[in-house]
């Protein structure tokens, strides 16, 4: 499982400067990497190319052994008409019912399942959205902001608790949160402003599993190399 | 809701009326130009009855004619949806058929099908029917790509689904429109009741105007605003009920 990007350019048809010049890296999986870098810099428009590029043979972008790939965002909503439950329950497949029930106690969402979607606060629509897509058939999931507005204590818990029920997935988490990114992720591909011309770098991240006890200095030190490249 | 309606009307009736009585007095105006109020409450007396019928005659061709234009304009609307030649060419038809005064086509319509209810009906659904469909049109073409992206990008996405959240994302504009268009409906009927009909209010309207009867056009005109503004008012009673079903839990409030 494997994500490579190869001289990869993008420019949106109304702007004359590319958000994206001569990207290249290559990322690894199964695990959780991580794509950071200040706003505007293309963390965002990479994602959808990759949903849109993805192994596509005149692509820059190959990802052999994911077929799958989801993209999940932020702003996202669930229709107002029936309960976020029910349509929790609709998007389900029958033989993931017990995952569903394991995410929904890591998620702490057991008591909104009655509520309609305009009725959660920011975080928990967040994590209610997430819940949707951890149970398709994914290889490769984007998590774009998707655990923004959750609390720090709780975003640790769900991704520790993604990383062991899902040990065989790639997960590409898109994040401003620096402290995060470097403790969680595997490989970070840090992309700086186009101005800077400092182009894209990556950073071995501390990944730490369930369980794990903080390394001050190096994660200290993944911290500075993260900020240092952008 | 309903009441507002109603009050609104008889607000608007009597500025109306007394304009007119205050153009009677200033400029003298015998009661064969302008009626006073005496002639008009006789009028009343006699006509009001016969007259209320006759609305309620109108509204039921109204109601019907509003009823086709609403299923035709849905179904187009769902089936002109997509960016498909098909879709772009109900789409460009629609937008220059709204731009033509439907109404001047009432004579050919009266030509083949004849006085009758027929005609009437006709007429009141493409009044309506072309408003509504540009609304429709516009809902259904505009995606919501907040709710659509996960059921597009895991494959879930189906017609019915696509149709259901942009519907119900636009419940308070499709419910808007089409208590407006109830007016739009009524105005077609009595237009074709005018021009050529043998029931309805437009018709004893045209034999108050060849009476030059201005006080029973004007109890017509009351008891079509009454009529009326009671049939707008309970399409939008009806409206904020399926909107709060709808959108909320029993007993929740919305938020």
């Amino acid at each position: 499982m494997r994500l490579d990007c190869n001289g990869l350019k993008f420019q949106y048809s109304d702007s004359e400067v590319a958000v994206l010049d001569n990207l290249s890296f290559s990322m690894t999986g199964p695990g959780f990497n991580s794509v950071f870098g200040p706003s505007g810099v293309g963390k965002t428009s990479f994602a959808k190319l990759l949903v849109s590029r993805g192994n596509k043979p005149e692509s820059n972008i190959s990802t052999p052994g994911i077929h799958t790939i989801l993209y999940s965002y932020n702003m996202e909503r669930l229709p107002g008409w029936s309960c976020t439950g029910t349509h929790l329950d609709k998007v389900c497949p029958p033989e993931k019912e017990a995952l569903k029930k394991e995410l929904i106690d890591i998620f702490r969402l057991k008591s909104l399942l009655n509520a309609r979607f305009s009725q959660l606060s920011m975080g928990q629509q967040n994590r209610m959205n997430l819940i949707r897509y951890l149970l398709q058939d994914f290889d490769l999931l984007i998590l774009d902001e998707s655990l923004a507005n959750v609390d720090e204590v709780l975003r640790e818990t769900i991704i520790l608790g993604m990383k062991a029920l899902f040990p065989g997935k790639f997960f590409l988490y898109i994040s401003h949160n620096l402290m995060e990114v470097a403790k969680f992720c595997r490989e970070i591909l840090v992309l700086s402003e186009p101005i800077k011309k400092k182009g894209s770098f990556m950073v071995q991240g501390q990944d730490y599993k369930p369980g794990y006890s903080l390394d001050r200095q190096s994660f200290e030190g993944t911290m500075l190399e993260i900020m240092d490249a952008f | 809701m309903l009441f507002r309606r109603i009050y609104q009307f008889l607000i608007v009736f009597c500025l109306g009326l007394v304009c007119l009585l205050g153009i009677k007095q200033i400029f003298t105006l015998s009661d064969y130009v302008i009626p006073g109020l005496p002639l008009i409450m006789e009028t009343s007396g006699l006509v009001s009855v016969g007259y209320l019928l006759d609305v309620i005659n109108t509204l039921s061709v109204t109601v019907l004619g509003q009823f086709v234009s609403i299923i035709m304009a849905f179904t187009v609307g769902i089936l002109g949806r997509k960016s498909s030649w098909a879709g772009s060419f109900i789409k460009v038809m629609a937008y220059n058929i709204q731009a033509y005064p439907i109404v001047a086509l009432a004579p050919i319509i009266f030509i083949l099908l004849g006085d009758g209810f027929l005609s009437r009906l006709l007429i009141a659904s493409m009044i309506c029917y072309f408003p509504l469909l540009l609304s429709v049109l516009g809902v259904m073409t505009a995606p919501v790509k907040d709710i659509e992206h996960f059921y597009i990008a895991t494959g879930r996405m189906r017609w019915q689904l696509e149709v259901k959240i942009r519907a119900f994302e636009n419940l308070s504009k499709l419910t808007t429109v089409i208590a407006g268009s109830a007016t739009l409906a009524m105005a077609g009927t009595i237009v074709a009741e005018f021009i050529a009909a043998n029931a309805g209010i437009g018709y004893s309207i045209r034999i108050a105007l060849y009476q030059s009867d201005l006080a029973g056009i004007l109890v017509a005109l009351f008891m079509i605003g009454i009529v009326i503004s009671v049939y707008q008012g309970i399409l939008e009673t009806l409206g904020e009920k399926v909107k709060t079903r709808w959108s909320a839990p029993k007993g929740g409030e919305l938020i």
